[in-house]
Order: structure tokens, then sequence, then C-alpha cells
């Protein structure tokens, strides 16, 4: 995991004067599992487009081994994708489906035209089918298929080719909750076991902590944020980030000085600086970094206003001063009991303002935006539809 | 109560059945009636599908129809095909905006789609004219045709117009149904666009192709309307030759023709929704379905390594469409060719073929159906006919609009066997453009089974004694002529009091309910069935009712005492005709002796050949092996002092025939 392999520069999309991608930047390195995360509209398929070659940005470089391929075609680029929907040939059995990129006869230097022979591809199905554990499904139909046999054949079909990079375009969307989970196991194991690059877009923030090396949080056709999953938790850029990526109460602040910020009138020892004097800043509070206290050992008091059980621990809104936060703990605090509560400062991480400040973090309309982030039924369609028009 | 009920919705939809079925399951029967008319039954036989294979019209017809429908099929297939793929392409509104207007000209009337064709082509022809003309004389090296017709092309391209939107109505829906990732998912395994076409998305779609084929060639095959105005004069279709034969009356053999077009249509019909009901099935059943062998064949066949045999089968069968089509124009275009247009079961088809073994010319004959028919046809500039064959007062016309082109009589030499009284008639008096085909007399046709007297007079026509059993001819020339004639006028007066006063007569008797109806061809059913008395028609087809008429129906003829009309068919030239040499021999062959005699003999109409006309008698004697009944004789070529009260027609000006017209709209309403 060393060497650059994919390097977009600058890259804009805009469909009839929408922009869907304003300049991207972006490295994608050799070997590493990367994934792009972000709300449905976000640019995250865009993205994966321009890399696969299905489309051709407005403007801006599209790089492979350093070397331009802006209009190269998709055939002819060393990419292969696993679609949404997995897009396998309904008219064609398993084997067939994943014979089908071995079968089409490839152009050599001087345009000689090269058929693998049939051992050839009978050889690399069958090892192809003991990797995604299919044997003895080749003669099966395609739509007889499960969810997860379905998947699996999409990405034999596209790893049979041998990519240097794999397109994962939210693979395990239509899936069971059950099923995602061993397919996220099984999608890493196999990309530790082929050693390629992973290009995988969800919109599951879980799924995209668990799996990836880097993850490259998008909205509104930007970059927001690029890290690894610890950075990218433990160290949200903005509010929008801190709010996508898990729990977040994010609450207005000032930046007295170096290691100390007020909230709610009152000063915290905290863990950041480099801010201006008196600078306005938004704060990050993780719900599970709260501990509950008697009332008054707190450093904040408040009142519980709901009480959720959640199996390992409970999730309570406690109302401080008419801001809502959502704390995660394991005693039970009953609804209108009056509690305080103490944060440690490497629980406090303190961010500049941006233009998604003021747009997250208060709980008071708590359990529908929890239904919004966790809905699986979301539609990746949507985004099809406003991508074409 | 329930049972009741049940009992009852069973009965409307048999009912509902009977309604929709019954008009073709008669038409079905009757086309294996052993005699040749269509009301009444003679025993069943294959007398006249054994006929149609003989009858050359119909055979070329046929193959007109199949090679069109299957032209543009293939064409409008692909064409169609690639337009969904290429609306699919396209953002939702445009598509849906798109798909709409790709709607109305199946909804579209198809008499404005033909015309608004056939306005179309005569249009480009004239702006192409100009052009060609003026190519031509700026250069030498390419000889452009500056006169174009309406023809074999022009069908064909209106056909394809037509079949186009089916085609994208069919595949549509597949397109709509299929992933729109599968094509990205071939072209990201390695296909370039064409392969992907050809791997994912044909495959996928194919069914609604061969629907939507399906669909554009039964459309196609039994279209009428827009073919008949863009095939000009040189092809004609099934439907528009079944359409010419009937312009004198449904004989058997179009029933068998009808019939033999409702099946295949059927049979059509039937295998597409066989494959929807199966692709259903399939789809319902899954991993159930057991496969046939047929099946297994098909899966074999369709495995890769077969790939070369599926590319032979392909090649082998677009090599002999090819050469089929060569073939066509090969033998439509090498050889002379004559195009003569004249009326349904209006000659025998035997001298055709004589024709064509004597001199090496191909007879291109068409049809129409009725004189008014064939001049606006020839108005509307898209035939390019050589000869046509008009009746008298049309041709008074013809000759004074200048659309006819002068004879050159010493090609003609078989003129001179015309008899003299069929020369110099008032519609070519000095014998520049024409010889007579036929001619004939109208009569009062009676039965005598019915009607106790003899009539005499056209006064039998508006009498209170056989209301509800006259038949009024359904032609206002004719109808009100007898009236004239009755009142004793001349049936070419100008006269409005005259044309008035003789109105009034036929009026008055429709008011008093004298007549049953006004018909043209349903006479022969009326007459021969015995469900009228009393009706108006011609000597010739009088003798084809006699001989279909039913037990207890005995048919006369009578040429009234005031006279009637006789009229004659002659053939003429077209200004500019293009096969002027051509065209020349065929009219003397037809005027010769032979031909007249064959002709008479098979449509019962009376030649002027003079010759042909005193030898008639012992013609069919010899072929009949008896004796030619004087008195049909008489009724078939009226002898000269009965033709002496006849009068023929003349072509009327302009206001007298608006005022026929008036009266005979005004006739309907009264």
């Amino acid at each position: 995991m060393s060497k650059e392999l994919i390097r977009l520069a600058d890259c804009t999309m805009a469909f009839d004067d929408e922009v869907v991608l304003d300049k991207i930047n972006l490295s994608i390195k050799d070997k590493e599992f990367l994934t792009l995360l972000g709300p449905s509209g976000c640019g995250k398929t865009t993205t994966l487009r321009i890399i696969g070659g299905f489309q051709t940005p407005t403007s801006g470089d599209v790089l492979f081994d350093g070397v331009r391929i802006n209009s190269v075609p998709p055939h002819k680029r060393t990419i292969n994708t696993v679609f949404q929907k997995y897009a396998l040939f309904p008219h064609l059995n398993v084997y067939e489906n994943i014979a089908f990129g071995l079968r089409i006869p490839k152009v050599e230097a001087k345009g000689v035209k090269v058929k693998l022979p049939e051992e050839e591809i009978d050889r690399r199905v069958t090892e192809m089918l003991e990797v995604v554990n299919l044997r003895g499904f080749e003669k099966r139909r395609t739509t007889q298929l499960s969810g997860g046999q379905q998947q699996r054949v999409a990405i034999a079909r596209a790893l049979v080719n041998r990519p240097k990079v794999l397109l994962l375009d939210e693979p395990l969307g239509a899936l069971d909750l059950k099923l995602r989970k061993d397919m996220q196991n099984e999608l890493k194991r196999i990309q530790k076991a082929m050693e390629i690059t992973f290009v995988y877009v969800t919109h599951d923030q879980e799924e995209a902590l668990a799996m990836s090396d880097t993850v490259v949080v998008m909205d509104s056709g930007r970059i927001q944020q690029i890290g690894s999953p610890e950075d990218i938790y433990n160290e949200p850029k903005n509010a929008f980030v801190a709010d996508f990526i898990g729990e977040s109460n994010i609450i207005d602040g000032i930046m007295r000085s170096d290691g100390v910020v007020e909230i709610f009138n009152r000063r915290f020892q905290c863990l950041d600086g480099g801010f201006e004097q008196d600078e306005a800043v938004d704060v990050v509070i993780r719900p599970e970094d709260v501990d509950i206290v008697p009332e008054d050992q707190g450093q904040l008091k408040g009142t519980v206003t709901s009480v959720t059980f959640k199996g390992m621990q409970y999730d309570i809104i406690v109302d401080f001063y008419g801001f809502k936060w959502l704390i995660q703990t394991t005693d039970l605090s009953p609804v209108g009991s009056r509690i305080g509560i103490k944060i440690d400062p490497d629980g406090i991480h303190v961010m500049k303002k941006s233009e998604y400040s003021g747009m997250f973090g208060d709980y008071s309309s708590y359990s529908e935006e929890y239904e919004e982030i966790s809905d699986a039924s979301y539609d990746p369609e949507e985004e099809d539809s406003g991508d074409e028009e | 109560m329930k049972k009741q009920n049940r009992l009852g919705s069973r009965l409307v939809i048999g009912l509902m059945f009977l309604f929709l079925y019954a008009p073709i399951i008669l038409l079905i029967i009757f086309s294996f009636n052993a005699g040749d008319s269509s009301a009444v039954w003679k025993g069943f036989s294959l007398h006249w599908y054994g006929k149609l294979f003989q009858n050359r019209l119909i055979m070329e017809s046929v193959y007109t129809t199949l090679l069109v429908s299957l032209l543009a099929t293939v064409i409008a297939t692909v064409a169609g095909t690639f337009a969904a793929i290429g609306l699919y392409s396209l953002g939702r509104r445009r598509r849906e905006a798109l798909l709409t207007v790709n709607n109305i000209p199946m909804m579209n009337a198809d008499i404005v789609t033909g015309v608004s064709l056939c306005l179309f082509f005569v249009a480009f022809f004239q702006g192409w004219g100009t052009f060609a003309r003026w190519f031509n004389s700026i250069q030498s090296a390419v000889e452009l045709p500056d006169r174009l017709v309406l023809g074999f092309t022009t069908l064909l391209l209106a056909h394809i117009a037509f079949d186009i939107p089916y085609v994208i109505l069919n595949v549509a829906p597949k397109l709509r149904q299929m992933d729109r990732n599968l094509m990205d998912a071939a072209q990201d395994l390695g296909c370039t666009w064409m392969q992907a076409f050809g791997k994912v998305m044909l495959p996928e779609i194919k069914p609604g192709i061969v629907s939507g084929a399906l669909i554009a060639f039964t459309m196609s095959i039994d279209d009428f309307i827009i073919s008949y105005f863009t095939a000009g004069s040189a092809s004609s279709t099934l439907a528009m030759t079944i359409y010419g034969m009937t312009k004198k009356r449904v004989t058997p053999e179009v029933n068998a023709v009808s019939t033999l077009l409702f099946l295949s249509v059927l049979v059509l019909l039937v295998l597409s929704n066989l494959k929807e009901v199966r692709q259903e099935a399939r789809e319902r059943l899954g991993t159930t379905r057991k496969s046939s062998a047929l099946d297994r064949a098909r899966q074999k066949f369709a495995e890769p390594r077969y790939l070369w045999l599926r590319r032979w089968a392909a090649g082998v069968l677009a090599c002999a469409f090819v050469a089929s089509v060569g073939f066509l124009s090969y033998a439509t275009s090498s050889r002379p060719v004559v195009n003569v247009c004249s009326w349904g079961e209006y000659i025998d088809e035997d001298l055709i073929t004589q024709f064509e073994e004597q001199t090496g010319i191909r007879v291109n004959y068409q049809t129409a159906e009725s004189n008014e028919a064939l001049y606006s046809l020839l108005k509307s500039g898209g035939a390019d006919y050589d000869v046509v064959v008009p009746s008298d007062y049309m041709i008074g016309r013809l000759i004074a609009e200048d659309m006819l082109e002068p004879l050159d009589y010493s090609k003609i030499p078989n003129f001179s066997l015309i008899d003299d009284r069929f020369k110099g008639l008032s519609y070519d008096p000095d014998n520049e453009y024409t010889v007579p085909y036929t001619w004939g007399t109208l009569g009062i046709i009676y039965n005598r089974a019915v009607v106790d007297e003899e009539i005499t007079s056209w006064s039998a026509l508006y009498d209170d004694k056989y209301a509800g059993n006259v038949l009024l001819i359904n032609n206002s020339r004719d109808a009100i002529g007898e009236a004239l004639l009755y009142l004793g006028y001349s049936v070419n007066t100008t006269d409005e009091a005259e044309i008035r006063q003789a109105y009034e007569l036929v009026a008055d008797a429709n008011r008093r309910g004298v007549f049953q109806g006004r018909v043209m061809d349903e006479v022969f059913q009326k007459m021969e069935g015995g469900n009228a008395a009393i009706a108006t028609y011609y000597a010739g087809d009088y003798l084809s009712m006699v001989d279909n008429q039913a037990d207890g129906v005995d048919l006369a003829f009578v040429i009234p005492e005031e006279g009637s009309n006789w009229f004659v068919d002659a053939m003429c030239m077209l200004k500019d005709a293009p096969h002027q040499e051509e065209a020349h021999k065929w009219i003397n062959f037809i005027a010769s002796t032979e031909a007249n005699l064959a002709n008479m003999d098979y449509i019962w109409y009376a030649s002027p050949n003079r010759e042909a006309l005193e030898r008639y008698p012992a013609y069919y004697e010899k072929r009949y092996g008896e004796e030619l009944d004087p008195e049909i004789y008489e009724i078939m070529a009226a002898p000269p002092e009965t033709l002496e009260r006849c009068e023929a027609y003349q072509n009327l000006p302009g206001e007298t025939l608006s005022l026929y017209k008036k009266l005979w709209t005004q006739l309907g309403v009264d």
C-alpha cells in the first residue's frame, strides 16, 4: 500500500448546469480499500462512474498509473465494476455470466484479436467460483439465486478479468442486515486474497468504518474529509462529517485559549488548540463520551426527556438549557429525573465553523433522524435518476 | 338464482362471439361453395381455392404483399429497434414526449396517413423531376431519371413508415424493464458498445423485437388504405386486388382468398400470443420447468461453439432474401412491360399469358373499382398506366381534359374488325383515341316467380304494387336516367327542369316506400336469393345471376319499351404513357377476334368485334357441346333494332353533373 494508482485532479461534473461534482481531488493507492461515503446525491456514484469510464468529467483529469485516461472507454480500462443490483445477464447461467469477460476477444498490440482458449476460460471461471464459494451453481440461472449468491456472481464476474481496480457501487444495499455483515467480511477477505484495489461506494457509515483503509466522506459534490476510519470518527473536520459518522452532539462553543473551550458559559478542558482566541467553534461530544453523575456533581445539569432501551445501553435524551443531547449510558435514569454530566478532555472535539454549522447536532427531533440514517430501504435509483436528468 | 345468472352471462358471451365471428364463419363456409353465388349454397367444393392459385392477378399480388410485408418488417424492425434504444438514452421528459408522438401515427386514420404519404411522394417526385432535369442539363456523365412515379418503392416506404411505430411500441417496454446497468456491465467487462448490444441488449429485448416484427408484419399484410394511396399503378397488394375484384361482385374466389388472408393473420397473432404466454409461464415456473427436446436443442444451438452454425444459417437466410429481392427486380425491370388498368373480373386471364408468350412483354394488370375512382387516381398524378378501359362518358371527359394520347391506328390493324356501329361514337367522333372493348345494355331484371305480369316499362320501378321489392341502382346517372327515359326525355339532357322532374319521380317513389334499398354489387345476392323482385342492372351480369339463381327463383331481363342506356367500354392510352409501343401491341391483341371470343365467353358482355359477335354462338356450341339459347344471345348482344331504342351516356357539363350530385345527396334525406 504505497504507490498511487488513480488520481482525480480537479474533476468537475455538471449535467445541464447542475454541478454534481465540484473540483474533486482524490488519490487512490495501489491495493487499498477506499470507500466513498455520503448521502444519496452527494456525487459518490458519479465519482465511481468517472473512474470506471462511464462518464467523462466536464473538466479536470483522471490519471491511471500517471497516464491521463479521461476519454478511454470502459472496455479498455483494467478496471471492473460490481454494479448496484448486480446487473447480472439474465439470459446467461452463472458460469456464462462469469465467463462473459473472458470470452470477449482482446485486441493485443498491432490490432491482433486474441481469444482465450476454452480450457483457460474454464480454469479461471472454476477458480473464481471457488473464491466466491459458488461451486456447483454453474448451470443455475441467475434469477434462481438468492441475493447474496447473485452478489457473489457479480464479484466473480468482475474479478475473473484480473482487474487492477475493482469498483463496487453500493454492492450490499439490497441485502438484509445479517447477510450484509457476512458479505462485508467476505469482501474484505477477497480483497486481501486477490491483492487489488477496491473502490467502494456506500451510504452506510458503519459499513465504511468496518471495511475501509481510507474513507472519503462526500456531500454536495465535494469531498468533506479523507482519512482512516479512526480519523474520521475521532477527528471529524466539520459538523457534516461529525453528524454523518456515528452519533454526535454538536454544540456552539467559544475557544477561550488552547485547551479551553466554553460551552453554555462553562469552561471545559480539551485537547485541541491552534484557534484564535475567542473564536466561535463547533464542539462535538460523542454520546458514549458523556459520564452521568449526580446532579450536584455535574459540569452541566439537565432533565431526562426520553429513554430508549437499546440492548447494550440506553439512549437517553437530556435537555440542557433548551438544547437536547443524546447520551448513551448503561445506567437507567428515568424520564423526568434531573442529572449532571461530566466530560473528559479527550471526549471533546473542537472544529472550525463551516457551512454545516447549526444544521446538525440537536436531538430534539431525534427519532426521525435516526430512522433516516439507518434506513435500509434506501433506494439507490433516486441517485441514478438524478444523474441522468 | 346464481345459476341463472351464470347461464345469462354465458348467453351474452355466446351472442357476443357469434356477433363477432359469424360474418367471418359465413365467409369461410361460402369459400367452399360449389356454385358461384355468395347467397345460395350449391354443395361443397375446393374449386375456388384451385382457381385462386391459377389466378395470376391474385398470385402476383400475394407475392407483392409478402415481399412488401417482409421487407418492410425487416427494415422497420431494425430502424424501430434502434429508434427505441435512442429514445431510451434521452431524458425521461423528452422520451415520454417522443413516445407520445410515436403513438400518433398508429391512432391516426389510415386514410389520412395514406393521402398524406401520397401527397408527400408526389410532391417529392415533382421536386426531383426539376432537379434531375437541371442535373442532366449541366452534365452528361450520369443520366438521372426525371420521371418518378408511385410504385413498389413508395409502397415499401409507406409500409416501413407505418410499421416503425409498432416496433417501437413493442421494444420500448422491454427496454424499460431492462436493468440500465446491463449495458454498462457488458462494456465494463470488455465489450465495445456494439458487442454489448449484440451480446446483452439484443437477447434481453428480443421478445419485444419479435412481437414488434410480428405485429408490423400483420399490419403490413392486411393494410389496404395506405397501400391503395401509395402503390401507384405498377403494384397491387392482395387487399387491393380483393377490393378490385369486388367491383363487379363478391365471388367465392374472393371468399377463398379472404379466408386465406384471415387465416394467415390469425396464425401470426396466435404465434405472437403463444410466445408471450410461454415466456410468462417460464418466468413464473422458474426452476420447475421441464425442458423439452426442442428447448434442449435450442439451448445446444445457442452454445458458443455452435456460433459458426448460427452465422452460416443467418448468412444463408440473408442470401436467399437478397436473391429473391434481386430476382423480383430483375423480373420486373429487364423485360418490356405494359401497365394496364381495367375492371375486376373483366378479362379472361389466359389472354394475358398468351400475350406475354407471343410478345415477351410483361403485362402489369391492375384494376380500379369505378370510372370515378380511376379518374381521381389519374388526376392525382400518381399512376403510370399505359392502357385504361373507361366507359364512354368518362372517355369524353378524359379527352376534354387532354388526358389521353391519340392512337396510331396503323399499329392496330385489328381495329378494322370492329363493327361500324361502335366506331365514331359521340365520345370519340373521329376515332382518334379509342378501340372499343365491350358493350352492353342496362335493363330491368325481375323475378317471374313473384311478378306475375310481363314487365315492359320503367314504370314498374315506381309502382306501389311492388313496394319494398324494388332495388334502385345506387348511381345517380343510371337512377335518374331511367326516370328520364320513362318521362320520354334524353338521358343526356341538360335541361334542369327535366332532370328535376325525373328526380321527383324517383324521390316520390322513395317516399312511398317502393324501394327496398339502393344497391350496386348487392344486387347479385338479392336477386339470386329471391330477396327482391325487381332491379336494374347490366345484361352481362343478368346472365351470371341466372346461372346462380336459387331454387324457386326465375329471373328475366327486359329492355323497356321507352328504351334504355347502352354503354361502351373502350381501351385508350394515357397521355405520355411510358410504354406506347407495348400499349399498341396490347390493344391490337385484345381487339382480335380470338381475344374477343374468349372475353365474351368469360365475362358475358358483348364484343364490339363483328366476327366475334357473329361467331360466338358457334364458338359456344363447340366449347360446351350444346346450342346457345338464342334468347340469351339476344340479351348478351342486343340486336340492332333494340340498340336503336337505346342511348349512350355523354359527358355532361359541369353544372349538370353538380345538379345530379346535389339531387342524389338530397334523395338520402327526402
